[in-house]
């Protein structure tokens, strides 16, 4: 395993986050996105999973972005009687999107990301001093 | 005689050769550091005195013919044998990474990386020096 494939393998990782920052950003875009009209479902919260697999062209295990799952727990609901997606007893379905869970995912994706970014500076520091020999 | 065939070139480029191998190995763990399932790897301390016999002896590697075939030698830790490493903790969805404690083992690498190819440049001009010819 040479050097470019440990550049290789922290810029899945860095690909990785970045896909998962997308998620979330739908997932927090969407916190008030109710139905149009009583009994359609609101928005309803994705996940994004990940797959580690081998990649023959590297020689190691890099990351994938598996598939988006949904998020199946409960809808929540508020009293807003005059909402055209309110039921008859005057309740809309809200999307499952806690806005604090998703922060701090965000948090997560930005230390992991930061954690791959370095590995790749560090990574391109080494290739560095290995031509550093070629000057003697 | 080739300056590869000097003890302390060949020592100092398996050394390096463990370090590039270890670098991948980290950067594999961080890349998956939140995948479910995925158990970190790292190899076994380097050690000269175990490594001395393998000085000289060619790694044997299997031809790809194919471009879906594996290359055997390369992957996997190479010659150095990669090994699970014993986990500190591990999170329920079964991951045993610890950033922090991966982001340390990577500065650790990058220093040590350093210090070999610190002597390798001082090696080379020593034999300079050696042969009179000023650096």
């Amino acid at each position: 395993m040479d050097f470019n494939s440990s550049l290789r393998i922290a810029a899945t990782g860095l690909h990785a986050q970045t896909a998962r920052m997308r998620v979330i950003a739908e997932n927090l875009a969407n916190a008030d996105s109710a139905g149009k009209a009583p009994g359609e479902e609101p928005y309803r919260r994705r996940i994004p999973t990940f797959e580690a697999s081998f990649d023959p062209s590297v020689g190691g295990k890099v990351v994938e972005v598996g598939r988006l799952a949904y998020d199946m727990s409960d809808f929540s609901s508020r009293y807003e009687p005059g909402h055209p997606a309110a039921d008859a007893s005057g309740y809309v379905q809200y999307p499952n999107v806690n806005p604090l869970i998703e922060a701090m995912d965000m948090r997560e994706a930005q230390r992991t990301y930061e954690a791959n970014l370095n590995v790749v500076t560090v990574t391109r520091q080494m290739l560095g001093r290995t031509l550093d020999i070629l000057r003697g | 005689m080739g300056l590869m065939n000097m003890p302390v070139f060949s020592a100092l480029t398996d050394k390096m050769r463990w370090h590039q191998t270890r670098q991948g190995l980290l950067a594999e763990n961080v890349a998956n550091a939140e995948t479910p399932g995925y158990r970190g790897r790292d190899l076994a301390q380097y050690d000269f005195a175990d490594r001395q016999a393998g000085f000289s002896s060619a790694a044997v590697t299997t031809t790809a013919t194919q471009p879906m075939h594996f290359s055997v030698s390369s992957s996997e830790g190479g010659a150095f044998g990669a090994q699970r490493m014993a986990n500190f903790e591990i999170t329920p969805e079964g991951n045993g990474i610890t950033l922090e404690d991966e982001m340390m083992k990577v500065t650790t690498n990058l220093m040590d990386y350093q210090a070999a190819t610190s002597l390798y440049q001082k090696s080379i001009k020593i034999l300079r020096t050696a042969m009179g010819k000023q650096a």
